[in-house]
């Protein structure tokens, strides 16, 4: 590291390098962090959490029993030993919390003023966050198990819904109705991911062992159906055309929307290349996955080999994306871990988990506050 | 809780490969098995090591010679520390990502095993994941010595010198037997009752290993013994040296190496480096 610091100050080496090197280094020494905790509001599991993409500052959580609590991640305080607040939340006194379990939330991809939260009470609530005030809801015919809003989009407002239905619903936060409905999925609909990389590619993730990817502008279909065999039958025990060979439980795309990882419920992952979508064959060995829902994981960015982050029981595995190999399994949590967000500014990963609920900050030993 | 900080970012990308404790625990593993060469104690590098290895674990003395020595995927993976290469090396779909740290790089001229004929990959019927790899020399010698004298030697002759150096896939379909290599009805009737295809569904098959049933059955029974005597330690987990060392209990047929080196493949039990030795632990999940 001091070669690098020395390369940089000379003007021998790019700042991005240095930058690129320190977080990977980072992420290899993630420790359950000792001096930062995060306070306890949930009673019963965290489903899901998001950080804001905007500063990294300010963190939601759902949790199954609808409470929705906004934190702030900053350390304010000159103490190193530091508990994040909860700003404020939406509680079961709220005249408009969901009935029931929270099942994704997310910040407005442009700025904190908004976020959106599903939930099994077969809604989506859109929120102000300086009120706390619903600004819309959609309501539909069956739970709702994921939503996703794209983070690059300009051009439109599309919130992806998966529900218990077959079809995928795309509802529009500007005229406030469903706009879309992708048909394609035989059954239920557990994860959906929009791409980073374009605005109108969407992929989604079923309980019948397929794995699609979507142009929303095409009428007709879906773009590509994720093959595990890539089109060879012969290599297929049962039939063709699934990605895992049981449900497929959760989507990510990589930093820069090239690669798509899935898990799935038959204890594997997978790496598919997202363009044409030919599976890579990363091999990955065994990634325990038992959730009848959806696994909610995630991905690092800015390092120089990429990380994904996968609960793994009541652990976390840490894979290397594109050699699948593991590099380690951080332990911390005394129950199932439900999701894992990833904080790229101070390789914090934060991380929930199922009963009594805990959200633990992991991030490396020496990071400053 | 894993507090490893065991790697360091050097001057380029890569990451620096940590040694791999192959030492420790390829050692009590090798003391099994008969042949080895003492002079390097690293794990094998690669696949076709790795199927050799296995091949001389596997006990010929108990089917008469009349079985080739198969060895299983998951076997490989426990010899061949990385999963992605050794996939690479076996099969030749492959193909390389190009991620900016790709810790193995495969040689472009260096072709898959199964690609070049070298090895056959059969669908062992008890396990989705469970996928049998041996020589192809091996099963085509040991075909041709089962067949000998019954009715359909000469279809699976035909068989054996046509389709399989043509086509290295798992199976067959009905058009690719009947168009391409001129196969009729009822001699695909005959292949099936030598013991070489096994029906999978409607119009296609699968390759198999005549007089494999009795290794499949070993081997399921084998392993839940081998499992089970994990399961009843104290704390769940056993000292490998410890496990080699016991008595094989009467349901293991084919040697306690050979099943150790597959339920550390197919990630059954945990391998903890410890400072006595490799510890197997049954996984908490």
């Amino acid at each position: 590291m001091l070669g690098f610091l020395s390369a940089r100050q000379a003007g021998l080496e790019d700042p991005l390098r240095l930058r690129r090197a320190e977080s990977t280094r980072r992420v290899l020494g993630l420790e359950l962090n000792k001096d930062r905790d995060v306070e306890r509001i949930h009673c019963s599991g965290v489903n899901t959490l998001d950080i804001e993409p905007v500063e990294g500052r300010y963190m939601l959580s759902g949790g199954s029993d609808g409470v929705i609590v906004l934190y702030d991640l900053e350390n304010s305080s000159r103490q190193p030993y530091y508990t994040c607040k909860a700003v404020c939340s939406v509680g079961r006194s709220h005249p408009d919390v969901h009935k029931y379990s929270v099942e994704t939330v997310q910040w407005y991809p442009h700025d904190t003023g908004m976020f959106t939260s599903s939930s099994f009470d077969k809604t989506l609530k859109v929120w102000d966050t300086n009120t706390l005030q619903i600004a819309d809801v959609f309501n539909f015919e069956e739970t709702v198990y994921s939503h996703h809003m794209s983070p690059v989009a300009t051009k439109h407002c599309l919130v992806a819904v998966g529900t218990r239905g077959p079809k995928v619903q795309l509802c529009d936060l500007k005229s406030g109705s469903c706009s879309h409905i992708l048909q394609g999925h035989r059954q239920e609909i557990l994860a959906v991911s929009w791409s980073p990389r374009y605005e109108y590619i969407l992929a989604t993730a079923s309980a019948d062992s397929r794995a699609k990817l979507w142009d929303v502008r095409r009428a007709s279909g879906c773009l590509i159906t994720l093959d595990q065999h890539n089109g060879k039958k012969s290599q297929a025990v049962e039939s063709a055309n699934t990605a895992h060979n049981g449900k497929v439980n959760g989507l990510c795309f990589t930093s820069d929307g090239l690669h798509l990882l899935t898990v799935g419920t038959d204890n594997r992952m997978r790496l598919w290349n997202s363009s044409n979508g030919e599976n890579t064959l990363v091999n990955y060995g065994k990634v325990y996955n038992d959730s009848r829902k959806g696994l909610k994981f995630t991905v690092s960015s800015g390092c120089s080999s990429e990380f994904v982050f996968v609960p793994y029981g009541s652990t976390i595995a840490v894979y290397t994306i594109y050699s699948g190999e593991q590099i380690t399994m951080l332990k911390g949590h005394y129950k199932t871990v439900d999701c894992c967000v990833f904080q790229s500014n101070f390789q914090t990963s934060t991380r929930s988990q199922l009963n009594p609920a805990f959200e633990d900050a992991w991030s490396s030993s020496d990071e400053e506050g | 809780m894993s507090r490893k900080r065991h790697r360091l970012v050097p001057e380029t990308f890569g990451l620096k490969r940590r040694r791999e404790l192959g030492d420790v625990e390829a050692d009590p593993l090798r003391c099994e098995s008969v042949h080895v060469a003492v002079t390097r104690c690293l794990r094998p590098g690669s696949a076709r090591e790795a199927v050799a290895e296995i091949v001389r674990l596997f006990p010929r003395v108990l089917f008469e010679d009349a079985l080739p020595p198969i060895a299983l995927r998951s076997q490989v993976y426990s010899l061949v520390p990385d999963r992605t290469v050794a996939d690479r090396q076996l099969v030749r779909s492959v193909r390389a990502t190009n991620g900016k740290a790709l810790s193995c790089f495969v040689g472009t001229s260096e072709k898959a095993l199964q690609e070049q004929g070298e090895i056959r990959i059969v669908q062992l019927g008890f396990d989705l994941d469970a996928q049998g790899i041996m020589f192809t020399e091996d099963y085509r010698t040991r075909v041709l010595k089962a067949c000998d004298g019954r009715p359909y030697a000469a279809a699976v002759q035909k068989f054996l010198a046509s389709v399989l150096p043509a086509c290295g896939d798992l199976s067959f379909q009905q058009d690719q037997m009947t168009q391409t290599f001129g196969f009729r009805d009822p001699e695909i009737t005959q292949l099936v009752k030598a013991g070489v295809l096994t029906v999978r569904d409607a119009g296609s098959w699968w390759l198999a290993v005549p007089g494999a049933g009795r290794f499949i059955k070993y081997f399921v029974k084998g392993r839940r013994a081998v499992l089970s005597m994990v399961r009843k330690a104290k704390y769940r987990e056993l000292l490998l040296s410890e496990l080699l060392g016991r008595r094989a209990p009467a349901s293991v047929q084919l040697g306690l190496a050979y099943h150790v080196h597959d339920l550390i493949g197919a990630q059954l039990v945990d391998c903890v480096s410890t400072t006595s030795g490799t510890l197997l632990r049954l996984p908490e999940t």
